[in-house]
């Protein structure tokens, strides 16, 4: 369980997130949806231990910013793409963190080589990843987290850049970390998706959270509503799934 | 080297065999740089010397060897591993692959200490170059960091300040060189770099700092990777990507203005070398530092020999033929960094 407790972050005179209380369950993806500015990647940010803060993140009960041993693998929304990098170095340095930096094993070569087969991108490791498709560079970023082995993944936006086709494919993958006992959490701008995969959604506006809870009730909430100012709808398909839609006249 | 993608396997990120290689190629062209001149010395004889043997060489020979090409073939080994792997370091660091040793105002600095040593009191302070040259450079990059405020949110700021700096410094020494003119040969001479002046004294102390800055900068290297990333990434994986940044960027720094007040300032080395090894290796890791660091010598020695024989009995500055390869290589880099980025 991660625990977040009066959870605020500033940046100089302004405030990015103002006390934030929220549960995040192990073993379980949680997403975070807001409009742009609510301060969903700062959050990531902040459970990831990197950005300072004022409250309490604890994970198992430690102090995050403190616990250097946590795996925790972090899928940026805009990644710095380093000029003349290979495939497969890229893909390694997931595993620095496990192995020691500069000391890949055996181990992690052969893991490295099944991770790519199964993220695709296996026969493209000599390629440099400065050359690969928004689609592609998604897929291996999403590889380096799973090399890592992590205890917790947080994605920013791990679908803004793809397709349709390829935005399932990449989210499937995430959810195959489900499996393997890792605690997923992510921002993402498409709603309907966020419900699709994710068992609890968090809602944030202006740095606050509006609302959490499972996400077929934070779908259907009056909340949802206000985050976005009344200006989405949401639909009830046949089978039961909810989609969200942006409404079209913006002037409501 | 093998390359990657053979069926299945995923080869190793570096292959140490370069490293070996590289060190050995370090100690041939050494070998040769002793060996070769206007007078000719035998190998057999030198090793012989070198080992204490009998049988070495004798008399003028042996103080040629000795006094001269020797000290002055590792003064050019240590200041050639100490450019090229800053110039390495600093491109990892601003994630720019043209940045050089000279980028935060290190050159312009230590060509302002140099400058008011020629200038001021004659022969007396001119001893002194190498240690008004050495803080010129410190201080000059202690200004960057201080006026950049911003280097932990944004390399690039250091970057710009740096040139800022670099600006200033040059100006003040252009003032100081308008006001003496009588200083402007000897000013220049410097500027273009000289290995004339190595003596076992410059060796030693200089070899003492680039030690200690290699030292930090090969073992800090494998983690350097981590720094190519955004923050956060590089946070996941282990690295305290600020902490580390001011490690490098102190010993780089460290290195870059020992080299300058031990040789003056040698351009194009720290990108040449950096650029080369990668190019050769396929390889951006930084793994690859220490044979950076092996070939940055072996590059410096070789251009120190063409620099005392091509026009032997004169000379010309190393630094004309560190350009004169440099220059060019240059301007492939920047054609490839922008089909790269297409």
């Amino acid at each position: 369980m991660i625990k977040v407790e009066d959870l605020s972050v500033r940046f100089g005179q302004k405030e990015i997130l103002k006390d934030i209380n929220v549960e995040i369950e192990k073993n379980k993806w949680t997403c975070l949806v807001g409009p742009n500015g609510a301060g969903k990647t700062t959050f990531l940010k902040a459970l990831l231990g990197s950005q300072s803060y004022s409250g309490s993140i604890t994970d198992s009960g430690a102090e995050v910013y403190k616990n250097h041993d946590r795996n925790v693998a972090f899928v940026p929304q805009h990644p710095q793409i380093p000029i003349g990098m290979s495939v497969s170095e890229y893909v390694m340095l997931g595993r620095s963190k496990r192995d020691g930096w500069g000391n890949e094993s055996k181990k992690s070569r052969a893991l490295v080589a099944d991770t790519l087969k199964q993220t695709g991108l296996f026969g493209m490791q000599n390629q440099f990843v400065s050359q690969l498709s928004g689609g592609e560079m998604q897929r291996a970023l999403i590889a380096r987290a799973l090399v890592q082995e992590p205890t917790l993944i947080l994605l920013d936006e791990p679908t803004s850049a793809l397709d349709l086709h390829h935005q399932i494919a990449v989210l499937n993958n995430i959810e195959l970390l489900k499996e393997r006992g890792v605690t997923i959490v992510s921002t993402m701008h498409d709603i309907t998706l966020a419900a699709m995969y994710a068992e609890k959604i968090v809602v944030m506006q202006e740095g606050k959270v509006l609302l959490s809870g499972t996400s077929d009730f934070v779908i259907h909430s009056p909340e949802l509503q206000e985050a976005f100012e009344n200006r989405i709808s949401v639909f009830t398909l046949d089978s039961g799934r909810p989609v969200i839609v942006a409404k079209k006249d913006l002037s409501n | 080297m093998k390359k990657l993608g053979s069926e299945g396997a995923i080869s190793p990120i570096w292959n140490w065999k370069i490293t070996a290689v590289s060190f050995s190629l370090l100690i041939f062209v050494v070998f040769l740089a002793i060996s070769f001149g206007p007078v000719p010395l035998e190998f057999q004889k030198i090793i012989r010397t070198l080992f204490g043997l009998p049988g070495g060489l004798t008399g003028q020979e042996r103080t040629l060897l000795i006094d001269l090409r020797l000290p002055r073939a590792l003064l050019a080994a240590i200041v050639g591993a100490a450019l090229a792997t800053s110039g390495a370091v600093y491109q990892t660091v601003f994630r720019n692959p043209l940045a050089d040793p000279y980028l935060l105002g290190a050159a312009a600095g230590a060509g302002l200490g140099a400058t008011i040593a020629i200038t001021s009191a004659g022969a007396d302070l001119y001893s002194l170059l190498p240690i008004f040259s050495f803080f010129g450079a410190i201080l000059a990059v202690l200004v960057s960091f201080f006026i950049s405020g911003k280097f932990f949110a944004e390399p690039n700021s250091l970057l710009l300040s740096g040139i800022a700096v670099g600006s200033f410094a040059t100006a003040v020494q252009t003032y100081l060189q308008q006001r003496n003119s009588s200083s402007l040969r000897p000013v220049y001479s410097w500027i273009l770099g000289e290995l004339t002046v190595a003596n076992w004294q410059k060796v030693i102390w200089s070899s003492i700092y680039i030690f200690i800055a290699l030292t930090i900068l090969i073992t800090v290297s494998k983690q350097l990777d981590g720094l190519m990333l955004t923050d956060e990434e590089s946070y996941s994986l282990g690295i305290n990507p600020n902490r580390l940044r001011v490690i490098a960027v102190i010993a780089a720094t460290l290195a870059t203005a020992t080299a300058v007040s031990a040789s003056g300032l040698i351009g194009f080395v720290g990108i040449v070398v950096p650029h080369l090894v990668r190019g050769i290796t396929h390889r951006v890791t930084n793994r690859g530092l220490l044979t950076i660091a092996l070939v940055g010598a072996s590059f410096l020695v070789l251009a120190d020999l063409g620099a005392r024989t091509l026009l032997s009995p004169a000379e010309l500055p190393i630094g004309v033929i560190t350009a004169f390869v440099g220059a060019p290589f240059f301007l492939v880099v920047l054609r490839k960094k922008r089909l790269v980025s297409q």
